[in-house]
């Protein structure tokens, strides 16, 4: 964080953009490293100088002054002085008193040795030890940057975006370490709301303070900005604030481009609360499902609290067209705690949208897998660990469902225009899964195997189609209709397949 | 039931539910989607405990800690005529407002009588360390109570607690509900948008604010009022002068550059008036001066004339001039008390070395600052330079003589200065108060302002 009079934005367009320091500072914040080191045993007065001169060859001062201000943190500065300062002064202040008050020179020289002899010293000593405490007078003793130029950079940005949010009344917070966040949000003593955006999908933390429920406040600027830190650290998140722009209302916008922590690599994997946890993840990545799992999803908004699952499963089977359906079913682990936890995870189960998909895994021995299904979501119980089986039979479950609302949709009757169309291909059109498709008719097709083909194609087919033609021509026979489910095919029209060796084969009369 | 709760600068009312009507009935109150609760400012409760009496609501009130205590309090003062009106008409508020009165007219004793006789833990926020030292001396000489102190390098609480400004807004959250009387000495301080909410996120139902001058341009008592309470009792300098103040005498002395200082002056200051000819800036407003600085975060020349401008201050304040007839004063008083106030740390150093004055400004650290104000008060010390730093209620007793070099002309500055000789003296000797201004410069016309 740095001293507001060093914040650097520009306000273009009516926005509001931190002046963020780029490679081409790099040669400035290196040169500013070297003026603390060149003045190691030089008092700060000289320091602020030789600082002052650098400003003038930067295009901003404050540029310079923000650098100056996170490098002083790792300088030492301290008092060089032959007697304390502070028993010199109140020896001198009284020795002028014992001269009845120093107005001239005369006076002054009188009350100065009067004070060098009572502290068994010389006037220069005195004079030179007077005021050696005053912080221009400290001379800087020792420097050690914790920072080298590319590392001084990252971090002046960091502390700028943290200096912009001082004046923040509201952030919107997106992270992909959703339960890390919500601690730091406690930590800091500052509440927050889940909200939807957009189309609903995504979810966004809204961070307040308990006073801004009665007005407008900055007074938790200085909390938003330490959570940035904390944010910072995740490898993906976006944060939107509201800044009062001395009673302007601005927008704000930071990414992982804009700011990140000098010497933290950003926690890629998530960690677990629970080895329950991280042994299913292990075991359910290795079945290769239509459902993809997804480690710490975004949070939940459960009542005024957020919850947060363990995993969340996305079924899509439509493909990933943006109109095909897709299902996220949010999966939490209860494992063993205390009466307690387990009352304030009814409690959340409780109070989540509606419109949520839960399923829980709970162990045998809590013995609250009724109550869970009484709350409508579903239930496996384990002991132990987790049987992926029981998960991927609910996960079922979900999916007979997902077909059964899909082919409520469909018509009774479905005519593709092509003359040959596989199963999959016209379910992706209609975007429901092959499954759905089950119980519609297709009068103008007949299905062979898992593709629609139209009678007419067939007997063109046939026509052409001989037994003792070998396997590879009756296959580019197909291919030249569109058909390439050759065995299915082959069998309806009453061909069978001589196998020769471990080469091709012929067709043979059924 | 409803109960009341202190909870981080609000009042929690528990047991209402999102659709009450009584929520959006309460002064105050509103409902909280983020703790599924209804709130009120903590600085309502007050106004919330009476809605809800009025009305006959039962309700728990867990706001004041039930182990809170009683004080027994009692004090040895003699309260002047107008101090007792003072206390009486804001008891009379329902001990809610703010009482204006001169620097010097002893606002401290008027205080330390509202709180033995309201007998409740009692928080005194005050704008500066002397203050804060001030106050507890005071406080600690009256009371048999242990005297709790926020700010100034020391955070520990007690039945009674004197605080900064700074440490109260800091400390607001967690300690808002412990008190049930807040004192704000200085209390246009709580104009400030930061500072305010040393007001509103404590619960205290009693409110007195202490000030020498209530109505401010910047509206800041509107604020006051709002948090605080109305003005309920004022008395002005002429009113209490020569029975109760000091009388007091100001001389001016002008002093001349010398033609270097003259000649550097001239060229700084013509530096600083042609950039604001070029760009049609008259600095006759503070909004032309607050638009300077802001260019000059982004345009070199506006910075340039900005820089110029301090040049051409710092050579008027620090006239070579000024230092040598501060010697001829110091010689004219050597028999009387001599405190010196400028604006400028570097020009206070300066003084302090040349005539070997103990000195204080923002630099120097709790226990020495405390250390020469005492000594100059028992006497060791007979003379005091210091920066603006003891410019708002500072007690320096038997000061008859102060010299101001170097003033910037703001108004209040100026009388809470004054203020400070005006402390009446044993022998009724005249208190005298020198300005020492360049001459033909920008300084002199801010001292003819004054007038």
């Amino acid at each position: 964080m740095l001293r507001k009079d060093l914040l650097r934005v520009s306000r273009a367009g009516g926005g509001y953009h931190p002046q963020f320091a780029d490679r081409s500072h790099r040669p400035l914040a290196a040169r500013a490293i070297g003026v603390f080191q060149g003045h190691v045993d030089e008092p700060r007065g000289r320091l602020d100088a030789a600082l002052e001169d650098l400003e003038a060859d930067a295009d901003d001062f404050k540029l310079v002054r923000g650098f100056a201000a996170l490098l002083e943190r790792d300088a030492t500065f301290e008092t060089r002085a032959a007697l304390p300062p502070e028993r010199v002064r109140r020896t001198v202040f009284e020795a002028a008193e014992s001269v009845g008050g120093v107005v001239d020179d005369g006076d002054r020289a009188a009350a100065l040795a009067t004070a060098a002899d009572r502290l068994g010293t010389d006037v220069d000593a005195v004079e030179a030890s007077l005021y050696a405490d005053r912080d221009v007078n400290e001379v800087l003793s020792s420097f050690d940057p914790r920072w080298d130029p590319d590392e001084l950079l990252e971090q002046y940005n960091l502390s700028l975006a943290q200096t912009v949010l001082f004046d923040a009344t509201e952030v919107r917070i997106r992270s992909s370490d959703p339960k890390r966040l919500v601690s730091a949000v406690k930590r800091l003593g500052l509440l927050y709301e889940i909200r939807r955006r957009g189309d609903g999908a995504e979810r966004e933390l809204v961070v307040t303070g308990p006073d801004a429920l009665f007005r407008r406040t900055r007074r938790y600027g200085t909390a938003f900005a330490r959570l940035l830190r904390s944010l910072a650290e995740a490898p993906e998140w976006s944060l939107e604030a509201t800044i009062d722009d001395r009673g302007t209302d601005r927008e704000l916008h930071l990414g992982p481009d804009d700011v990140s922590v000098p010497g933290v690599e950003p926690v890629a994997e998530p960690t677990y609360d629970s080895g329950v946890e991280a042994d299913f993840a292990r075991r359910f990545a290795n079945l290769n499902l239509d459902w993809e799992l997804s480690r710490e999803p975004e949070a939940l908004a459960a009542g005024a609290r957020a919850m947060i699952p363990d995993f969340a499963f996305d079924y899509r089977p439509g493909g990933t067209a943006p109109d095909a359906p897709a299902l996220r079913v949010f999966f939490e682990v209860m494992g063993f705690w205390t009466p307690a936890y387990v009352e304030k995870k009814l409690d959340q189960f409780g109070s989540i949208d509606d419109d949520i998909e839960l399923l829980v895994a709970v162990d045998e021995s809590l013995g609250v897998g009724e109550e869970i299904a009484d709350l409508d979501h579903r239930v496996v119980t384990y002991s132990g660990r987790v049987r992926v089986k029981d998960v991927v039979d609910a996960l079922r479950a979900y999916e007979d469902d997902l077909v059964e609302a899909a082919a409520a949709s469909l018509p009774a009757e479905l005519v593709p225009e092509a003359d040959v169309i596989g199963l999959e291909s016209l379910a992706a059109d209609h975007g429901v899964s092959v499954d759905a498709l089950e119980s519609v008719a297709f009068p103008d097709h007949e299905r062979v195997g898992r593709t629609l083909i139209r009678p007419a194609v067939l007997d063109a087919v046939d026509a052409e189609l001989d037994a003792g033609l070998s396997l590879s021509a009756a296959e580019s026979v197909l291919e030249g209709y569109g058909i390439d489910d050759a065995s299915a095919t082959l069998s309806r029209l009453d061909y069978r397949v001589e196998w020769e060796g471990l080469g091709g084969g012929t067709l043979a009369e059924k | 039931m409803l109960t009341l709760r202190y909870e981080d600068g609000t009042i929690r009312l528990e047991g209402l539910d999102e659709s009450d009507a009584t929520v959006a009935s309460l002064p105050g109150a509103a409902w909280d989607d983020r703790g599924l609760v209804a709130r009120a400012p903590a600085w309502r409760y007050a106004d919330l405990r009476d809605a809800l009496a009025d009305r006959g609501v039962e309700f728990e009130d867990r706001v004041a800690s039930p182990d809170a205590e009683r004080l027994s309090l009692s004090h040895a003062y003699d309260l002047r005529p107008y101090q007792e009106e003072a206390v009486s008409s804001w008891r009379e508020q329902g001990d809610r407002g703010v009482v204006e009165l001169p620097t010097g007219a002893g606002k401290t004793v008027l205080a330390v009588d509202a709180i033995a006789a309201l007998g409740v833990p009692t928080l005194v926020v005050v704008p500066t360390i002397d203050l804060l030292d001030q106050w507890r001396r005071e406080l600690e000489t009256e009371f048999d109570v242990a005297v709790g102190q926020f700010g100034g390098g020391e955070q520990t609480g007690g039945p009674i607690t004197v605080s900064t400004y700074d440490s109260a807004y800091l400390r607001a959250e967690d300690v808002g509900g412990d008190f049930g009387f807040v004192v704000f000495d200085e209390v246009h301080h709580l104009g400030g948008e930061g500072y305010r909410d040393a007001a509103r996120l404590v619960a205290a139902p009693a409110r007195l604010g202490l000030t020498a001058t209530f109505e401010r341009p910047d509206g800041a008592h509107e604020v006051v009022a709002e948090l605080v309470g109305p003005k309920v009792y004022s008395a002005d300098v002429d009113d209490l002068a020569g029975e109760h103040l000091a009388d007091y005498e100001i001389r001016r002395v002008e002093v001349a550059l010398d033609p270097e200082e003259r000649a550097a002056y001239e060229e700084a200051q013509g530096t600083f008036v042609d950039y604001l000819k070029r760009s049609n800036l008259s600095l006759r407003s503070g909004s032309d001066y607050r638009k300077l600085v802001m260019r000059s975060g982004t345009d070199p020349e506006a910075r340039e004339a900005l820089l110029a401008k301090q040049r051409a201050r710092r050579i008027m304040m620090n006239a070579d001039a000024k230092v040598e007839r501060l010697g001829r004063l110091l010689d004219r008083h050597r028999e009387d008390r001599v405190i010196v106030f400028t604006a400028h740390t570097d020009l206070v150093y300066r003084l302090s070395e040349r005539y070997l004055l103990p000195a204080i400004t923002s630099e120097t650290g709790a226990a020495e600052r405390r250390e020469i104000l005492e000594r100059f008060r028992e006497g060791t010390y007979s003379r005091v330079v210091t920066a603006n730093v003891l410019d708002e209620g500072v007690d320096v007793p038997d000061a008859n003589v102060a010299v101001v070099l170097a003033g910037s002309g703001s108004e209040r500055e100026f009388t809470q200065r004054l203020g400070r000789i005006l402390r009446p003296k044993a022998d009724g000797g005249r208190a005298l108060l020198y300005e020492v201004v360049s001459e033909e410069t920008a300084e002199e016309r801010v001292a003819d302002r004054r007038r």
